[in-house]
């Protein structure tokens, strides 16, 4: 059994179109999955169906079992966090410090293990020396983190990030990147991310595209990006590699796909064979 | 006429504890007529300097002159509004800013401010949506039913219906999906070649701003450590390094290729050119 089964699942926000239109797959436990499609492919929809933000009008969603549906919620959620765009509209305390607590506080965790679970979790996402700081003192990445932290001290098995990269500057981007890839590296942890960028899409286990509503590919991410045509074909960005083997392919110059070095080192062959 | 600030210091908090100097001493000449990028870390003071180009901000230390204007610190400043309307400035997420029932109504608010008469400015909100490629169905439509590509191009269409002169972009590109991106970057090109219009982009985007900026100026701490030409800057691997610039995929490219023997002009900065160019050496 998979720990995550989305089984055709319908949902309309108005009737003349359908957001989410009979979509169904799997999640394992530990798996790192992307969700991309072009704005109002779904991929939002989706997110919140799963997360039990939104009620399915038909099909199923079960996360570990458990059918998502007003009466499972309250347990569906204990396991499952969820990091959105905006890290200037999800920062609640004052501090890092009580950004962190408030989750817990809503647990009722006793205040003498909250220090500890507070430095535990601030040290994961590396922000154990800005535990005083004003959200106002913190770039966006910083303050991602500790939307992060403060979900992981809820000791969640599933997150979902919502374009949680795209709003940050690119030094930003690239340390969340870096911290989804390390949650996501044991066994424990599912990450599911929607997101544009082709990078983290290439550091997940497996990729999901949705456009229209519909499921339109979902497979290894090398596999997803090799079919450039069919990406263009719903408006979605293709990787540099392939923009490289186009390019040459006009020209009558056949290369395979590869990474940048590749690519070049295939241009060299090719020119002492010529 | 450039785009020219001298000597001007911005300080945040002034007279405060948390006193902050966002801008330091800014020596700078934007040209007209072309595309510039501001680019720098988060906190470097790119937006701090752009919301002095329409005098939102005004300078604490220093001077800036553009178009007809002068603004000198510490001087009362009695022409805000035509100012204003010669030099927009579209915001970080300015789709957050529609307000307005219906799309065209929201466009026409700008002029309609700026003392134009009501039939007159529905007529220039009419055009400026249709440059930014907002189809007449929508007019009527209320702001908040569009895509986030479409909103962000209502926003920037209330901005062309005053007619400005320099258009100030800032992050135009960001949180939009690469078809969305797209749309933005063809608009502020077409701007910028058939209109004309002197262009100003504050951007993180490297590979945006080295395939359609023609300058960039590089901003650290408060301080101006480039201005040039954009590519000049991006394919000068110490300059990269000493600003702290992720390198453009393209440039990547390129250099890899030159490390590999092959030659390539100063002319072959697209993956197009580059590939003639290498073509023409494997025949």
């Amino acid at each position: 059994m998979s720990l995550i089964e989305i089984k055709d699942v319908y949902y309309a926000y108005n009737e003349q179109n359908k957001a989410i239109d009979g979509v169904s797959f799997d999640i394992k436990q530990g798996d790192y999955v992307t969700i991309i499609g072009h704005n109002g492919s779904g991929k939002s929809t989706l997110a919140k169906l799963i997360a039990g933000l939104l009620p399915v009008k038909s099909g199923s969603i079960t996360v570990g079992g458990l059918e998502v549906n007003e009466d499972n919620i309250a347990a569906i959620r204990t396991r499952l966090g969820i990091v959105f765009q905006n890290p200037d509209n999800q920062f609640i305390g004052s501090t890092v410090k009580d950004d962190i607590a408030f989750g817990l506080e809503n647990r009722q965790i006793p205040s003498e293990q909250m220090e500890g679970i507070i430095r535990e979790y601030s040290e994961k996402v590396g922000l154990s020396d800005y535990l005083e700081y004003e959200p106002q003192n913190l770039s966006g990445g910083q303050k991602q983190r500790v939307a992060i932290a403060g979900i992981l001290a809820m000791k969640p098995d599933i997150l979902i990030f919502d374009e949680a990269t795209s709003m940050l500057d690119p030094k930003g981007k690239k340390e969340i990147k870096k911290l989804m890839y390390d949650l996501a590296a044991g066994d424990d942890i599912t990450i599911i991310s929607i997101t544009h960028d082709i990078e983290e899409v290439l550091q997940s286990d497996d990729c999901v595209v949705l456009n229209k509503g519909k499921l339109f590919m979902h497979d290894k991410p090398e596999k997803v990006f090799a079919d450039a045509e069919k990406l263009r074909k719903i408006d979605l960005d293709v990787p540099f590699v392939e923009q490289i083997r186009e390019a040459f392919a006009k020209r009558k110059i056949k290369l395979k796909n590869d990474d940048l070095k590749g690519m070049v080192e295939q241009l060299c062959r090719y020119r002492s064979n010529h | 006429m450039p785009i020219s600030f001298k000597s001007l210091s911005y300080i945040y908090n002034k007279g405060m504890p948390y006193a902050h100097k966002a801008l330091d001493d800014i020596n700078l000449d934007i040209k007209e007529g072309v595309i510039t990028a501001i680019i720098g870390e988060t906190g470097s003071g790119k937006s701090t300097l752009v919301e002095h180009l329409n005098a939102l901000l005004l300078p604490d230390e220093g001077s800036l002159e553009i178009l007809d204007y002068n603004i000198v610190a510490g001087q009362k400043q009695k022409f805000l509004k035509p100012l204003r309307k010669d030099v927009g400035l579209v915001f970080q997420f300015s789709e957050y800013q529609l307000f307005e029932e219906t799309v065209l109504k929201d466009v026409a608010f700008g002029p309609l401010n700026f003392g134009v008469f009501p039939d007159e400015a529905l007529k220039m909100a009419a055009e400026a949506l249709k440059l930014v490629n907002i189809d007449e169905s929508y007019f009527d439509v209320s702001p908040l039913e569009l895509s986030g590509g479409q909103k962000r191009r209502v926003a920037i269409a209330g901005i062309i219906a005053c007619d400005p002169k320099i258009i100030v972009l800032d992050e135009p590109t960001a949180g939009l999906d690469p078809h969305g991106s797209k749309e933005i970057i063809d608009l502020f090109i077409s701007l910028n070649k058939r209109l004309h219009k002197t262009i100003i982009i504050v951007s993180h985007d490297n590979e945006m701003v080295y395939n359609y900026c023609d300058e960039t100026v590089v901003l650290s701490h408060g301080k101006i450590r480039y201005h040039g030409s954009t590519f000049e800057l991006f394919s000068n691997k110490e300059l990269l390094k000493e600003y702290n610039l992720l390198e453009p995929q393209i440039v990547t490219f390129r250099n890899l290729l030159q490390d590999n023997g092959f030659k390539l002009s100063d002319e072959a900065r697209t993956l197009d050119s580059i590939t003639e160019e290498i073509g023409r050496q494997l025949k």
